[in-house]
């Protein structure tokens, strides 16, 4: 108690010096956050948009990485709080007039707690592969829900709404524009980005790893295991709830398609591309997914089934890069 | 403190009482019910009947953590730590599960109260020097003390002591006989250990369970000249 060598900067994990690792990764940080504003200006009206949807599925992935890198818990129920955060933003859009962007948020957020909630209740009583079926199954009601409740839902055809104005109260009031829409966006998942690297680096997300690393010793130094599972999945379907908003408000409309499992499937693949345990990693795994699938239809068509050369990638990426394109870095981007 | 218990098949009514600052090792040969008696102690498994008291409070059935925050930690005869953060991070996540588990805010790191009591942990088992190694990457007989330092820093009123020398050699088990040592001098230790030499030179008192029944208690001296427990442990 009386000796410290061990003080609070060299405390860090694998510490070399903490200045130097911080000054770069801010440096790095600053790069690329200012290309990423940049961007719209020099790219055309198709690819700013493909831009915007990238930094959109970037969000959710990375809020799924929460539970997969940090958690130790595979999700496959991402795509229930991606659909609520979406029909919660539709149901805002439509309802009350004229409409809010930041109502819309709301509204979407409250939809996605609402299907964390009782996703997370149930699904964490399990592990393993029976806590990814149980949160597939779950999800998948909330898909039967939505498809088949026509006259709230829309049904099959889902729901059609215009986008708000990009209001700040007091300040500025104006139409999206492709540019501001995606600065929005980047907004938005930037300071997503920052909030969930503050909670994995908190004593919260360490209770997160411990229970990665193993979840019977983490319960026997006194953690209430099953809680914090549970709220580490409400956490993160927030996040995923926040994407389905800013999907809502880029695309303007909902649709049941993307309540389907099969977008829990590619936000499970974006974090495995991209390198679990980053945070970054599952955006640039979003990225590079969605770059190939658009150069393969630019080369082949639109008819090309692209998920054939996608599988084939995959699967040499987990063979030769089983840490993902960013799992190198992995230890480095948690200091 | 009491600890009363009665009742599986691997333990028919055992009656046990453990004093404050005691050291006791439990002995017994391999299926005696040691563990058995470790893991309901330790809330892993329920007692089908009896009552543990801890404390003056009936813990019977409490969840594993709950139990630890009521001062009972646990180190396991198996190492189980957390193998790919720092032996610093092991015991930190220890101890800020007494409080601050929930804060999302703070750096982890920078918790002056938590580096304090982790410091501490990782000193009294003699690894401040290793605190920046992985975990994975310590010796087998470094993994087995950080296992002890883990619990440690959960500041436990009474520390379960699986095998802590399993596995080591001569010079390590030394080592860890002294660390235990130090840090009995102000806290209840129950141990359960094969090295005869280690449960002779350290406890106070010593049960000798025996199918799951405790067939003779008394001091390290008692015990060696017991007629009962020579038949069916030391001779063997």
């Amino acid at each position: 108690m009386t000796t410290t060598p061990l003080d609070k900067t060299s405390a860090l994990p694998l510490g070399k010096s903490g200045l130097s690792h911080d000054a770069v990764y801010w440096i790095g940080f600053c790069v690329v956050l200012a290309l990423l504003i940049a961007a719209p200006l020099v790219l055309s009206e198709f690819w700013r948009r493909f831009l915007t949807e990238v930094l959109i599925w970037g969000l959710l992935a990375m809020s799924s990485d929460l539970l997969i890198g940090y958690t130790g818990i595979v999700s496959f129920g991402h795509s229930a709080f991606f659909g609520l955060g979406m029909y919660g933003a539709a149901g805002a859009l439509l309802l009350v007039s004229p409409p809010n962007l930041w109502l819309a948020m709301l509204f979407g957020l409250a939809g996605a707690a609402g299907a964390a909630l009782f996703v997370a209740y149930f699904s964490t009583r399990l592990r393993d592969i029976y806590f990814a079926i149980t949160t597939l199954i779950f999800s998948q009601i909330f898909y039967v829900i939505i498809f088949t409740w026509t006259a709230v839902t829309g049904g099959e055809n889902g729901l059609i709404f215009d986008r708000p104005h990009l209001s700040i109260p007091f300040l500025y009031n104006a139409r999206f524009t492709s540019t501001t829409m995606h600065w929005f966006v980047l907004a938005v998942v930037t300071a997503s980005y920052l909030i969930l690297r503050r909670i994995t680096q908190s004593p919260f997300g360490m209770v997160l790893q411990s229970i990665r690393e193993n979840e019977f010793r983490t319960r026997a130094i006194g953690y209430p295991v099953q809680r914090y599972k549970i709220v580490a999945v409400m956490l993160s379907g927030l996040f995923a709830g926040l994407a389905g908003v800013l999907y809502a408000i880029q695309n303007e409309f909902a649709a049941p398609d993307f309540v389907f499992f099969l977008t829990s499937g590619d936000t499970v693949i974006y974090n495995v591309m991209g390198g679990v345990g980053t945070l970054v990693g599952p955006i640039v795994g979003a990225g590079f997914f969605q770059l190939v699938r658009q150069l393969l239809a630019e080369v082949f068509g639109d008819q090309f089934p692209y998920l054939i050369p996608l599988g084939i990638i995959f699967i040499v990426m987990i063979i030769f890069l089983p840490q993902g394109l960013l799992g190198f870095a992995r230890r480095w981007l948690n200091k | 403190m009491s600890v009363r218990f009665g009742g599986l098949a691997a333990l028919s009514d055992v009656d046990f009482e453990l004093g404050r600052n005691e050291v006791r090792a439990i002995i017994g040969p391999n299926g005696a019910g040691k563990s058995t008696f470790f893991n309901c102690l330790t809330g892993v498994l329920r007692p089908t009947r009896g009552r543990i008291i801890f404390d003056g409070e009936d813990i019977t059935g409490l969840p594993s953590n709950a139990i630890s925050q009521k001062g009972i930690a646990r180190s396991y005869q198996i190492t189980n730590i957390l193998p790919n953060v720092s032996a610093l991070e092991n015991v930190r996540i220890a101890a800020q599960s007494r409080r601050h588990g929930w804060n999302m805010i703070a750096h982890h790191a920078g918790l002056r109260d938590i580096n304090e009591k982790a410091e501490a942990a990782l000193k009294s088992v003699g690894l401040l020097a290793k605190g920046h190694e992985l975990a994975s990457n310590l010796s087998h007989g470094e993994q087995r003390n950080l296992e002890i330092g883990i619990a440690l820093a959960t500041a436990p009123k009474l520390l379960c002591l699986d095998e802590p020398t399993a596995g080591m050699s001569q010079a390590e088990t030394e080592d860890t006989k002294e660390l235990i040592r130090g840090i009995a001098e102000n806290l209840t230790i129950l141990i359960v250990e094969h090295d005869m030499q280690i449960v002779m030179e350290l406890a106070d008192r010593i049960t000798v369970l025996h199918y799951g029944a405790i067939l003779a208690e008394g001091t390290p001296a008692e015990i060696q000249q017991n007629p009962r427990v020579l038949e069916v442990y030391l001779k063997t």
